[in-house]
């Protein structure tokens, strides 16, 4: 049972291809706080940010986006969370 | 002494009369021409739903303005942002380190006002949600 269950897990690994970074491919795409549009692919139905190993982002995108994010919810262009505060 | 190119983004209370936007204009221009800056655009970006209610008000006017000035003009210009009850939130980016005038003409024309459209949001939750679902499936994956 453990043995058919390694060889699965290094099957799929197998089958595992990197994404390849959004922002690198596409030159003409930038990074702005003020488009709320294109960072919201970027969060989670919880308005999480998410993680690099998910959406394929590389490093330096990766960075600039939080940032952007996080400047966007400042100003109330996306939000901190989708529970209602109220 | 170099110049520095900034942007101040900010939210004004939806409700006001034109009279208003335009004496709020006037004097956040006056600030900067005050302390040896210029303005380089101030544009209205429409109305739009806020995220989350910010003063008790749930919807909001955005504003972009582009300017040129010393080190110290952020600081004058939010201040004045503060006291003035009308804006409700505000920020303020720095572009460019060194402004020299000419440079970028082409990148200085500014973006058309993007809000104003409920539809565009509708759009973009649901890719959200495939984005989810993509993460449970990994996260599966590790926990195994």
């Amino acid at each position: 049972m453990a043995i058919t269950k390694t060889i699965l897990k290094k099957k799929r690994r197998f089958f595992k291809h990197r994404k390849a970074c959004r922002f690198c491919t596409d030159s003409s795409l930038k990074i702005d706080y003020k488009d709320a549009n294109l960072l919201q692919h970027f969060l989670t139905e919880r308005a999480k940010i998410v993680p690099r190993r998910i959406t394929g982002n590389c490093a330096k995108h990766q960075r600039e986006l939080t940032v952007a994010i996080k400047r966007a919810r400042q100003m109330a262009l996306l939000p901190y969370t989708t529970v209602a505060p109220i | 002494m170099y110049q520095r190119k900034y942007e101040v983004f900010f939210i004004v209370d939806p409700d006001l009369p034109d009279s208003d936007l335009k004496s709020l204009e006037t004097r956040l221009k006056e600030v900067v021409n005050r302390e040896g800056g210029s303005v380089l655009s101030y544009n209205s970006w429409g109305k739009k739903k806020l995220a989350y209610p910010v003063k008790k008000r749930t919807r909001g006017h955005y504003f972009l303005m582009e300017f040129v000035g010393g080190s110290g003009l952020p600081q004058e210009l939010e201040r004045n942002l503060k006291i003035d009850e009308r804006v409700l939130r505000f920020i303020t980016v720095k572009l460019d380190d060194r402004y020299e005038p000419g440079k970028d003409e082409s990148t200085q024309v500014p973006p058309p006002p993007s809000f104003d459209d409920a539809s565009t949001e509708e759009k973009s939750s649901s890719d959200s949600s495939e984005m989810t679902e993509q993460e449970e499936q990994e996260q599966g994956q590790e926990n195994e």
